[in-house]
């Protein structure tokens, strides 16, 4: 389900885009990492509000115990800022044994760890199976919202921003910002998304931003407040627009997406939004959603993004951490990820590099609330939009 | 040796007590110094080192939602204390000493089990556009999507306040059982209320010019607890209060929740901030209190009330909120069983048992919760009892300040700080740092709750015993603690439910090396999984509510008053 509701996405300042740098590090005696792996205890730190994922840890646990003799705790977290803190803490406090090993990271949380010298590495390109990666078809499995991961951290997975709603209740969804303002204007009170700084919530903002501005040019960029509120302006007109349509007549919003998911399975909201493409389909499975659900992404595109493994500075097992992040890149290992029936998480990986044998495990057939309608993936603006959207949208619409 | 003049209502002559126990102050009092004060100390110390965090200062100042959060946060919490307390005091000034009275203080403790998420959730499902309320009318309505009301998440925090007073409410009438049914003041109380009768006062006057003066002063703590809780609760007010803006609490939880350091910065100084006004909040209210108590003029003038008391609303009062836990708690059970019910359905579509089965797979964090819990409450009881006989009555104050710091600071920054303080002391990760993370907060609610009934134990009993010769160990064990049994058993079982309910300072300690039920409640049910949630916040409330149903049963008082 979503990997997104880790809060892991949002981040704040300003980071320089850093032009497409692939370093091609000395690359350590694999073997010997193998061998130094073998008997470790890794402790994962992943988020571990869905099921699916956690068995599917689970089975990567059996997996590796097996095959390399790395035994893989998963440390059941609900947000990975939690991890972020517990190892800063810890290297103030110069703990050495660290108590994470690796952790499921990307966005403001890996940017926090990567540019306070926090993280082990680089390490992710050295790992046999990234030669699988598609670093050029998924540009952002190297670019980590606007910073450059720089092999700081292993790519695991893949996330676009993407809609859901009961098709039996609407025939077409709306396709763009513009017509989901109609939609809501057609169904007072059926929409609304959750208020920022909850990351869906700032995604929902962005995604009406980049729609609402015709030069896309320069989300590429740096901005600072005066050019922004310039930019703002079509943006604040469409959320005028849209506000007295939305649920609670936008003076009132959910906490979470999950909170928004509850409300369109009973009934009260005719729109959800998830980072997974998947998770609606995911949610059909598990009978949380009807079986009539569809889902969707806009036609001119909305915003992608990877999620990754990292591994802290002073974490114990290095070695094994890698041989685990090196499994999650397995091909068997991303296909089953990839499998609907187990978890439903887009592949990092090209599968046109693949031998026929393994490239045939990532076919997967539509299930009920997949995505009917797919748009292409749109880079995240650039890191310094984020906290003049929140400040700006709370300036304007956060006081009640 | 030290004159203690006793607080007993009739005035008594000073007392000499303590002279045996003299020489063992010190060493009785150290382990509470040692295992509670100290670390909590260093947390709180720990917790405050954004004091003079300037940057972190001018951000918060600068926060757009600073004062309508504040203001939401000032009136929900002193609104739902008022409600608790008056309400609390009606319910139970019409209740005591009538043949309702044992079965309400045996059976109030049953719903302090329930957790304020728990209700919360129960509560939200009762009376959201799309919950059960809404679809018993859509029936004959024939609604067929749920109407645009404005209950849970309502820009004024009426729906918190309701679920607050709803919580708060029966922990004060479980604190008023306890203190009413010491013996002593039993007795006391008995004999006044005969002499206020012949005087011609009927009960309502009674209450408000006799029992009142004396059992107020010992609510104070338990009053303050219950607002603090009300101005810093984070979960409630997730599912069920305002969200723009949100109550101070939730800005403040946010901060600190975040990665970035200059949020978190800007997070601890916000909760200095809050606790600032919750203590001047508090300080205002209670010179107020001082001042109106000061003009005594009321408690003698004015009729005695002759009328007939209205006796039929008390418990018509309780049985509303036993309605409402039911009722709360069915929902639970039904929603913890129905993975989709749309409206308007009455009832869910599909029921199966798949979050039961999920809550079940894995005992080991339920047995280590429950063993934490046992763990924790008879040493910090021990602690107590060993500070209450060594130590005098001043002393007291310290650990009280002390405790109400810990409570009136938002538990996630006290969690931090004592995250901090354990990683200096190479305590994370260690079953040892994980007993004190329990420890602490038990201790913590215990000494509240124990303080006031303990030390207005009478020492005349302890001058009889002496008379007869009884050692003081003798005295301890078949005098004084089968006296004080009720207000002993009531704050073990509180202390119990608090281990028990122990998630974000846990979480931090544990490093993800040991689990308890709440980390793993908390965890899997971050994500879209409402039968779930009910599952474990259902499992999360059986223990405690055995605790407190057999503290209430076992400290029943065996001297009915007339």
């Amino acid at each position: 389900m979503s990997i997104t509701r880790r809060r892991l996405l949002r981040f704040s300042a300003a980071a320089g885009l850093t032009p497409f740098t692939s370093s091609f590090v000395q690359a350590a005696d694999w073997g010997a990492i193998e061998t130094e792996a073998k008997g470790q205890e890794v402790y994962f730190n992943a988020w571990a509000g869905a099921d699916t994922i956690n068995a599917y840890i689970a089975w990567a646990a059996e997996q590796v115990k097996a095959r390399y003799g790395v035994t893989l705790d998963h440390v059941k977290i609900t947000d990975t800022a939690e991890v972020v803190k517990r190892v800063r803490d810890e290297v103030a406090a110069g703990k050495i044994d660290g108590s994470v090993d690796l952790v499921w990271i990307n966005g403001e949380n890996f940017r926090a760890l990567k540019t306070e010298k926090l993280l082990f590495g680089p390490f992710a390109e050295s790992l046999p199976n990234f030669a699988y990666v598609d670093v050029r078809g998924k540009p952002t499995t190297l670019q980590d919202f606007s910073e450059s991961v720089d092999g700081m951290e292993s790519p695991w997975g893949m996330a676009q921003f993407t809609f859901f709603g009961d098709g039996a209740k609407f025939l077409s969804p709306p396709k763009s910002m513009i017509e989901l303002a109609a939609f809501a204007k057609a169904n007072p009170g059926r929409v609304t998304f959750p208020a920022p700084p909850d990351f869906h919530g700032t995604t929902f903002l962005k995604q009406a931003l980049v729609e609402a501005t015709a030069d896309k040019g320069i989300f590429a960029k740096p901005i600072d407040a005066s050019a922004f509120a310039e930019v703002a302006k079509p943006w604040l007109a469409f959320l005028d627009d849209i506000r007295p349509s939305l649920w609670r007549e936008g003076t009132q919003y959910p906490k979470s997406q999950s909170e928004i998911t509850q409300m369109v399975a009973d009934g009260e909201l005719l729109i959800g939004l998830s980072f997974n493409p998947n998770e609606p389909a995911n949610l059909v499975a598990a009978g949380t959603l009807p079986k009539t659900t569809i889902a969707w992404q806009h036609a001119g595109g909305t915003i992608g993004n990877s999620h990754f493994v990292a591994i802290p500075t002073n974490a114990k097992a290095k070695a094994g951490a890698q041989v685990i992040a090196n499994f999650l890149l397995s091909a068997e290992a991303q296909a089953r990820k990839n499998d609907l029936k187990i978890w439903g998480d887009p592949t990092v990986l090209d599968v046109t590099k693949l031998s026929g044998e393994d490239a045939k495990q990532f076919a997967t057939l539509p299930a009920p609330g997949s995505v009917i309608f797919s748009g292409p993936a749109l880079l995240e603006p650039h890191a310094s939009f984020v906290a003049l959207i929140e400040s700006t949208w709370l300036e304007n619409y956060g006081k009640g | 040796m030290d004159k203690i003049l006793t607080p007993s209502p009739r005035g008594w002559v000073p007392t000499f007590v303590g002279m045996t126990i003299k020489k063992n102050e010190v060493a009785l009092g150290l382990p509470l110094i040692l295992f509670f004060a100290l670390p909590l100390s260093a947390s709180i110390f720990f917790a405050l080192g954004g004091l003079f965090d300037i940057t972190g200062w001018t951000a918060f100042l600068s926060h757009p939602q600073l004062w309508p959060a504040l203001q939401l946060a000032l009136f929900t919490g002193l609104i739902s204390t008022g409600i608790s307390l008056f309400v609390g005091l009606l319910i139970v000034s019409g209740l005591y000493q009538t043949e309702w009275w044992p079965r309400l203080s045996t059976q109030v403790g049953s719903m302090l089990a329930v957790p304020h998420l728990a209700l919360a959730v129960g509560v939200s499902f009762l009376i959201m556009p799309s919950g059960f309320i809404a679809r018993a009318i859509a029936v004959f309505a024939g609604w067929a999507v749920p109407p645009n009301w404005v209950t849970t998440h309502d820009p004024y925090g009426v729906a918190l306040v309701t679920c607050l007073v709803i919580k708060e409410t029966p922990f004060l009438i479980w604190i008023l059982a306890s203190v009413l049914n010491h013996e002593d003041v039993q007795r006391d109380l008995a004999g006044q209320r005969a002499v206020a009768l012949s005087l011609g006062h009927n009960m309502t006057s009674i209450w408000l010019r006799v029992f009142l003066p004396q059992i107020l002063p010992k609510l104070l703590w338990p009053v303050f607890v219950v607002f603090t809780y009300a101005v810093t609760v984070v979960d409630m007010a997730l599912v069920i209060g305002p969200t723009q803006p949100p109550t101070l609490a939730i800005i403040v939880w946010t901060d600190i929740n975040d990665a970035e350091v200059l949020n978190n910065a800007r997070g601890g100084v916000g909760a200095i901030f809050l606790s600032l006004a919750i203590a001047l909040a508090a300080l205002f209210v209670w010179s107020i209190g001082k001042m109106l108590a000061a003009r005594r003029k009321w408690l003698t003038v004015g009729p005695s009330f002759k009328t007939r008391p209205r006796l039929y609303l008390a418990p018509i009062l309780i049985l509303k909120f036993f309605a409402i836990y039911a009722l709360a708690i069915a929902t639970l059970v039904l929603l913890s069983f129905a993975p989709l019910w749309p409206f308007p359905q009455l009832w869910p579509q599909t029921l199966n048992a798949t979050a039961w089965l999920r809550v079940w797979s894995n005992p080991s964090a339920l047995i280590t919760s429950l063993a934490l819990a046992f763990a924790t409450t008879a040493p910090g009881l021990t602690l107590i009892v060993a500070w209450m006989e060594s130590q005098p009555k001043a002393h007291d104050k310290i650990v009280l300040v002390l405790s109400a710091t810990a409570l009136g600071l938002p538990a996630i920054l006290v969690s931090l700080g004592q995250y901090r303080a354990f990683l200096h002391m190479g305590l994370t990760g260690t079953v040892a740092g994980l007993f004190l993370a329990h420890l602490i907060p038990v201790t913590t609610y215990m000494f509240i709750v124990l303080a006031g009934p303990y030390r207005s134990f009478d020492p005349r009993w302890r001058s009889s015993a002496s008379g007869l010769l009884a050692s003081f160990p003798r005295f301890l064990w078949s005098i004084k603690m089968p006296l004080l049994k009720a207000p002993l058993l009531a704050a073990s079982a509180i202390g119990f439910a608090v281990s028990f309910s122990q998630y974000v300072p846990a979480q931090l300690i544990s490093a993800g090396r040991y689990s308890t039920l709440p980390m793993e409640a908390v965890t899997l049910t971050s994500g879209t999984n409402r039968p779930l949630t009910a599952a474990f916040t259902l499992l999360l409330m059986v223990p405690p509510l055995l605790a407190f149903v057999a503290a209430a049963y076992f400290g029943r008082s065996r001297w009915r008053a007339a």
